[in-house]
């Protein structure tokens, strides 16, 4: 299939696209970005970097979720509250300091737990790739002050001659008696071309390494996704995506309540124009708008002394302009300019027997208008040294919209709920050949980040993992964090070594405080927290991995990582992972087969932060074993994949896991995917 | 429909002669007679449909024996509920201004009980306006509401009967809203005075949820015995307003109010 799609990259535009990758990849190689590479479409030489182990996975378990395949990325932790919408976040840092887009998007979850981050609405077969962004590269994205990840969507070809390609794919993983089903058509002629996909996912709740069920654990959704790309003249093009996302009764077991039904649309329109020859070599212009309707409810548990429904609704829309230039040789400018805006709102309704609905905002109608410009400037100094500097000036304003909202808030005192945000960020980074073979890259940056409209103005939004009813505050300052970076790498075609310590300290750490002069709206909360500033937050931790090739057929990749972090006074923050090391193993057995075998060790983690009773948790290692069997007849591709995970069925659950909800255990797993 | 148009008609046929027009504020006709010697003619209106135990706003229009609306007079109110065996009287505000407002003169009656068979309303009015007095008895109904908007207590302190009355807020909000309520003292059966020198404790709750709300301010005293201060809904449903009343030598009495949305 790979070798299919390869054939029919012959437009223009393409070849110039190959082409300067190509030229690229004599200069030092970013260390900040890490990359899957999931299509093999236009091959740059950042996504060179680190795909190979990392498709490895992909090529092992189609039936992968994309949390599974950015969970292969050492610089990413989820948050989990079920087997469905686990949050994302990069090392020590919480998910409101990470940003996440689609494609540049920016999407803004519905619910006012988090159980909808914008990575449960790309299916890996819509995803081109996915990009991590740690220290100041990620302020092409965003202000955030913990990196970026943002995933690539998958695009339509074009072609010389009229091509119509496709895959149909099927699996079956015996922990959750999960059905997986999925289909791509690919229509391509040389001035424009389609692609269209459905997926589509049915999981029954899973068994834990203990034997037992997890009850709310299942889930079930479907999703579209729709590309068109037209090129307009030789080198612009016109690309409009649709993408439609549907679930359905999706269990939360970490949470007291689960998802009825979530719908997602999103939906972008983009000018691109690649031509290496023109001084602005690259040009992309943006709109998009989307709306994620959500809705929460508790109505399949039992024994509540009170019913609940929890709707929540997000529309966004926005634009981005991005061009990069070489203004000189050895030089590369790439300029971004984004504006947003986003309403959100979220209500809950308890009902019980006999009484009036109780009806609250939880989040009071809100607004959130984001602009922001973005530089980045690379100067390559001889073939030894390499400067970067990532700068961004982001402005973003919140606000209730309505007069209800507004006299919500009024209850907490709260009378001024409009605050302006503006935020600079400036990175610099600098990388020196030391020697040959090894690279040291040593990165500062100082930037920051908006609260969030949970943190502004949440109404007694419950947290099941402390136990409290949190409320907004108006009046919080950004955070505002300063960074140090250094990696050092080595490279050789066999082996390639790299290692990462980051250190970070984040003024106006938002954390919530107890307030005890507040009564808990929840029945069975603990009490009230206010989210304010604390004075700080000290953040660090490291990255390691290794990809050694055996041979031309054996491979070994590893990675490790660790964080730390604390609070002013020194003691523990919540959700830090602790040591972890994932190892995998593969071999050829010929060129159709191959098998792989993979540890997944967790050292315990007990620095567990007594403010949010965190509790700690145990070390775990797990063995799973993969294969892949591939058969390619004149116009199909066969593959077959299958394998045994956690094949000792061991009982663990990882530290950020919310709830003591066991994993799940040993999973067999079968796919059977037939391309054309 | 037709009754409609004609009253229509008239209430217009009578402005058009009327120097002053008919007021705009639209109230509930709940009696009206003329005066003992047939000196003016009195109309009582009220805020709501039908008149409540508890605190009633009073509007009272008079008009001369040429029909035109008497713009200054002093009125004052005497309500009583005759038993048959006993008579009682009942706490009330006589309107406070000798000029009229919008073509009324506003008081209010605290019923402490409803009409019935145990007995009946009556309320009295005098006028006196033109260098003349005069009065007139109306009978009135008086209807108990679905939430009970009065509630009474025997003090620990003294012994007295004290009855509290719910004004405000009439409708609530998620939010801030103004609380007023307004205290009386039973001295004897005909003597209501207001009770001004008491402190109040204000302890919301929703007694399906067992939660309270924060940042309330306990009612003062602002006059002729209401208190006003501020309750704080964090949703809808049904609340409980608990009120602690204290007086100079301690806790007089608890009580509550509901309020349901």
């Amino acid at each position: 299939m790979i070798k299919h799609i390869k054939k029919y990259l012959i437009a223009a535009a393409y070849t110039l696209a190959v082409q300067l990758g190509y030229a690229q990849q004599n200069a030092i190689p970013s260390d900040t970005v890490r990359t899957i590479v999931l299509q093999e479409v236009a091959v740059s030489a950042k996504q060179q970097n680190h795909r190979l182990h990392l498709q490895q996975f992909y090529g092992a378990n189609q039936a992968a979720t994309t949390e599974e395949l950015l969970s292969r990325i050492p610089e990413v932790s989820f948050i989990r509250r079920g087997s469905y919408g686990m949050e994302p976040t990069i090392r020590a840092y919480s998910p409101n300091q990470v940003s996440v887009t689609v494609d540049g998007m920016r999407i803004q979850g519905a619910c006012t737990d988090k159980m909808d981050p914008a990575t449960i609405y790309i299916e890996p077969l819509n995803l081109q790739s996915m990009e991590v962004h740690t220290a100041g590269g990620s302020v092409m994205q965003g202000a955030a002050i913990g990196g970026s990840l943002n995933m690539k969507l998958a695009e339509a070809e074009l072609a010389d001659m009229p091509t119509l390609s496709g895959s149909l794919s099927s699996g079956y993983q015996t922990a959750a008696r999960a059905v997986l089903g999925n289909l791509r058509l690919s229509y391509a002629t040389p001035t424009w071309g389609l692609r269209a996909s459905g997926t589509y996912r049915k999981s029954q709740n899973y068994r834990a390494g203990n034997g037992e069920r997890v009850l709310y654990s299942q889930y079930e959704k479907a999703n579209y996704a729709l590309n068109g790309k037209f090129l307009l003249h030789d080198d612009l093009v016109l690309q409009a995506d649709f993408i439609a996302d549907a679930g359905w009764d999706m269990g939360f077991p970490a949470l007291p309540m689960d998802v009825g039904e979530a719908q997602a649309r999103i939906a972008s329109l983009t000018l691109l124009r690649e031509n290496a020859e023109r001084r602005w070599n690259r040009l992309e212009a943006r709109l998009y708008a989307n709306r994620i309707a959500h809705y929460m409810d508790d109505s399949t548990r039992p024994d509540l002394p009170v019913r609940m429904d929890m709707p929540g609704l997000s529309r966004t829309s926005g634009m981005y302009m991005e061009g990069t230039a070489a203004p000189a040789a050895h030089q590369s400018l790439t300029l971004r300019a984004d504006a947003s805006v986003s309403h959100l709102q979220a209500s809950m309704t308890m009902y019980q027997e006999g009484q009036t609905p109780m009806y609250m905002l939880t989040w009071p109608d809100n607004r959130q208008v984001q602009a922001g410009l973005a530089a980045q400037y690379t100067l390559q100094v001889g073939r030894k040294i390499q400067v970067q500097l990532n700068s961004r000036l982001n402005a973003s304003d919140f606000s209730i919209t309505t007069g209800e909202g507004r006299d919500q808030l009024s209850v907490f005192g709260y009378t001024d709920t409009e605050q302006l945000f503006l935020i600079p960020s400036v990175s610099l980074q600098l990388s020196r050949m030391l020697l040959q073979k090894l690279k040291a890259t040593v990165s500062g940056s100082l930037n920051g980040r908006a609260p969030t409209a949970s943190e502004l103005y949440g109404f007694y939004l419950f947290s099941q993992f402390d136990g409290y009813d949190y409320i907004g505050n108006p009046n919080l300052k950004a955070e505002k964090s300063m960074q140090g970076e250094l990696t050092l790498s080595w490279q050789e075609p066999r082996l390639r070594l790299q290692a990462t310590a980051y250190t970070a300290k984040v003024d106006n750490y938002i954390l919530g405080s107890y307030a005890p002069n507040l009564s808990a709206m929840t029945i069975g909360a603990r009490g009230v927290k206010v989210y304010q500033n604390t004075a700080h937050a000290f953040l660090a931790g490291a990255e390691a991995s290794a990809v050694y090739n055996l041979n031309g057929y054996t491979q070994l990749v590893s990675t490790i990582k660790y964080s730390y972090g604390c609070d002013a006074a020194g003691e523990p923050l919540p959700m830090m992972p602790p040591l972890r090391n994932v190892t995998s193993l593969r071999k050829y057995l010929g060129d159709y087969l191959w098998l792989q075998a993979e540890t997944e060790v967790a050292a315990a983690q007990h620095r567990n932060s007594e403010d949010f009773a965190e509790q700690p948790t145990n070390a775990f290692m797990l063995w799973h074993l993969r294969a892949g069997y591939k058969k390619e007849t004149e116009k199909k591709v066969w593959q077959l994949n299958g394998g045994v995970e956690n094949i000792f069925d061991v009982n663990y659950r990882e530290h950020l896991d919310w709830g003591k909800i066991s994993r799940p255990g040993r999973n067999l797993f079968l796919q059977l995917t037939m391309g054309f | 429909m037709w009754a409609l148009c004609l009253a229509t008609l008239f209430i217009t046929g009578c402005d058009s002669n009327s120097p002053t027009p008919e007021p705009t504020t639209t109230y509930n006709k709940i009696a009206e007679g003329q005066t003992e010697s047939n000196v003016f003619k009195v109309k009582v209106y009220s805020t709501e449909s039908e008149l409540t135990t508890g605190y009633n706003p009073l509007h009272v229009a008079v008009y001369d024996a040429a029909g035109k609306r008497v713009e200054e007079a002093g009125i004052s109110f005497m309500p009583l509920m005759d038993m048959m065996t006993m008579k009682h009287a009942t706490p009330f505000e006589n309107p406070a201004s000798e000029k009229v407002a919008e073509g009324y003169f506003s008081g209010a009656v605290v019923f402490t009980m409803p009409s019935g068979e145990m007995g009946a309303w009556s309320l009295t009015v005098s006028v006196t306006a033109n260098g003349q007095t005069d009065t007139v008895t109306l009978p009135i109904t008086v209807q108990e509401p679905a939430t009970s908007r009065l509630k009474s207590f025997v003090s620990a302190t003294d012994g007295t009967r004290y009855y509290v009355a719910y004004l405000q807020p009439q409708q609530p909000k998620i939010g801030v809203n103004d609380l007023e309520v307004a205290v009386y003292k039973m001295n004897t059966m005909m003597d209501f005075p207001a009770a001004t020198d008491l402190t109040m404790e204000l302890d919301p709750e929703m007694p399906s949820m067992g939660h309270g709300s924060p940042n309330n301010q306990n009612p003062t005293h602002t006059s002729n015995g209401h208190y006003k201060g501020k309750v704080n809904f964090t949703m809808t449903g049904l609340w409980y307003l608990n009120l602690t009343l204290n007086d100079a030598s301690g806790q007089a009495g608890q009580l509550y109010f509901e309020v349901n949305f």
